[in-house]
């Protein structure tokens, strides 16, 4: 364990050690007390729907199995056979009856028992105790409206309680309209040679980026205006968007102006025509402030530690460590069912097009977040600091949001808070130590009529 | 389809649509964007479909939108991504990386109408990016090639990819 954790983080005046991103032993740590230990996002309600119906997903290095039962409930298991620790299913995702082991041909149905073993009989002489070699079951799985989630650590609080106040932004896409919401198409897998808080931070709170890294791409596809962002960073409208943070290490980066989620595809009319024919029943839903504002909105929501969601760019991405130099970044298209056909058609190909495996914003991030990686693990550079000091102490409560909150999508006010977080986290050795917050937190009544 | 007709194309088209593919290869490598565009079809289809490893016995149906795409492009977002990449923008390929492409494994049969050929070819694409990172690609990939006047203009092309995980941070490259 790593006993200096508290000097490698300074959330006060935005200091990260460079350490961070580059030793193997806060990586083992890392592994231990956030991914072992917090809520991670598994598997969306929509990609199994069927009993039997299996998906594949890690939750930090642990290959596991998520699997849709008899019953409708969702179970997650170990993707390791019990006698000699094997993969039991090597496919992506799918329906099966039972998953057998390719090495001697154990056999584990869908809710996880051993249901056969070859040569049980004659070479175990009918000895062996079935009962205590089903699957490693995931202990907790729960769901919110749609997300399931899985946690290793009996003592975490509820998902409900994990998630706290970032529920009101999560509701924006989740429970906007009566029907839910759903993944759209296969997973679009990469590998970056990232360190896995890069890319997170980068979109918690990394506004300042776009304008400058993607610029590009913004040349090419923005149809609509985000909160000012130009091409080349000539410009910024503080006043259009939100920095959201202090929701138990969970952000959110807000526009407030109701349609500007789709200024990067180059023909939002279809979207802007469902948007405004909706536009009254989400503010019946969930108030003036999300279903005016915040619905259609470009938004950026972070569930510490590795999922982030984008209603608007509509991407939906968890990002796997392999190593403190390592990841691989998983990416699904997101939609409302409400949505029409054509409309579901065209987020699946805009998502591809902007934020796919050869996506034009995309493209531009994997070498920004590879190289801030690589210039850590220099002799001398592992010994030095880097920065997130913009807009330092400039925030405070919003009227009808919730959050510790900054003015504008450019700041660096979310990834103060995501390195706190992951410092509360390193530093505590059991889920009692951690401390849970919600900063400015609305009462009901509040967000019911905000 | 007879996918091995009794009769060939005649060996002058099988020639000239081999060297068209061997041309395009050129030019892309060279970064010669205008040349490249200059050899599809106005109508051109330009697809890479994702896809996921699935047991052979699989029986779950296909998603409700389809897999999703990595390329999905007619004439105008092939020049909406050329565009992008002759923007001065794309800080990614400043300093030019050093891209080269294989094309093997050429089949050209007969279609209908005449002027059109069905084309299978091979293309492994090495890419030494940034400070000697070196990454190989392969893909398969199905075309549709048509006579237009002097010159053989790809008409559609469809492209299979043999990696389950981009092993790349970006794809700011043609197949």
């Amino acid at each position: 364990m790593n006993d200096n954790i508290a000097d490698l983080v300074d959330s006060r005046t935005g200091r990260q050690s460079r350490s961070i991103y580059a030793s193997e032993d806060i990586y083992r740590q890392e592994l231990e007390r956030i991914f072992g230990r917090c809520w991670l996002f598994l598997v969306h309600t929509s990609q199994i729907p069927k009993p039997g119906d299996y998906f594949r997903t890690f939750m930090g290095e642990d290959d596991v199995i998520v699997i849709r039962q008899k019953d409708g409930s969702i179970k997650a298991f170990l993707n390791s056979c019990t006698h000699r620790g094997n993969r039991v299913c090597r496919a992506d995702r799918g329906n099966a009856r039972a998953f057998t082991c390719n090495y001697h041909g154990w056999s584990f149905s869908p809710d996880g028992a051993l249901s056969g073993v070859p040569l049980e009989n004659e070479a175990y002489f009918g000895e062996l105790d079935r009962a205590k070699f089903g699957l490693i079951p995931v202990p907790k799985v729960a769901e919110y409206k749609g997300l399931v989630f899985g946690c290793w650590d009996a003592n975490s609080p509820s998902l409900d309680d994990y998630l706290g106040d970032v529920k009101f932004f999560l509701d924006v896409w989740l429970d906007a309209m009566p029907g839910g919401s759903a993944l759209l198409g296969e997973t679009q897998k990469m590998v970056l040679g990232t360190n896995w808080k890069l890319p997170v931070e980068n979109v918690c709170g990394d506004g300042y980026h776009l304008g400058w890294a993607h610029a590009g791409a913004m040349a090419a596809v923005q149809s609509m205006d985000l909160t000012g962002l130009s091409v080349g960073n000539s410009g910024v409208d503080l006043d259009g968007g939100l920095s959201v943070a202090g929701m138990n290490g969970h952000m959110v980066l807000s526009a407030l102006d109701g349609v500007s989620g789709y200024a990067f595809y180059p023909d939002p009319k279809p979207i802007l025509e469902y948007l405004e024919a909706n536009r009254q029943t989400v503010i019946d839903r969930l108030g003036e402030v999300r279903g005016r504002q915040v619905w259609g909105a470009q938004v950026n929501i972070t569930i510490f530690p590795n999922l982030q969601l984008l209603p608007g760019l509509n991407w939906f991405r968890v990002y796997h460590p392999k190593g403190p130099g390592q990841i691989e970044q998983w990416t699904w298209a997101m939609a409302e069912n409400d949505m029409p056909e054509a409309v579901k058609a065209q987020i699946l190909e805009n998502q591809c097009l902007t934020f796919g495996l050869a996506g034009l914003f995309d493209n531009d991030d994997g070498d920004n977040l590879t190289a801030c990686t690589e210039q850590s693990r220099g002799w001398r550079t592992a010994q030095m600091d880097v920065y997130t000091n913009m807009a330092l102490g400039r925030s405070g409560k919003r009227e009808g949001f919730p959050g510790d909150i900054a003015a504008g999508l450019v700041s660096e006010h979310n990834q103060r808070y995501f390195y706190r977080r992951w410092q509360e986290h390193m530093m505590a050795e059991t889920w009692a130590e951690v401390p849970t917050y919600n900063i400015n937190s609305l009462t009901e009544q509040e967000a019911e009529h905000a | 389809m007879l996918d091995r007709p009794l009769a060939p194309p005649p060996v002058e088209v099988i020639v000239a649509v081999t060297q068209a593919l061997h041309r395009e290869a050129r030019l892309l490598d060279n970064e010669d964007f205008e040349g490249w565009l200059a050899m599809l079809g106005k109508d051109v289809s330009y697809r890479l479909e994702l896809k996921s490893r699935r047991f052979r016995a699989d029986r779950s149906p296909p998603l409700p939108f389809g897999p999703g795409v990595i390329f999905n492009e007619d004439l105008g977002r092939l020049k909406m991504r050329v565009d992008r990449l002759k923007s001065g923008f794309v800080w990614a390929e400043d300093p030019p990386n050093y891209i080269r492409r294989a094309v093997s494994n050429v089949e050209v049969l007969a279609t209908q109408p005449d002027n059109e050929v069905r084309v299978h070819s091979v293309l492994v694409m090495h890419r030494n990016r940034i400070d000697g990172t070196t990454r190989l690609l392969t893909a398969a990939r199905t075309d549709l090639w048509r006579g237009e006047g002097q010159a053989w203009l790809l008409a559609a092309r469809d492209i299979v990819l043999d990696h389950s995980v981009l092993p790349d941070s970006n794809l700011n490259a043609f197949f």
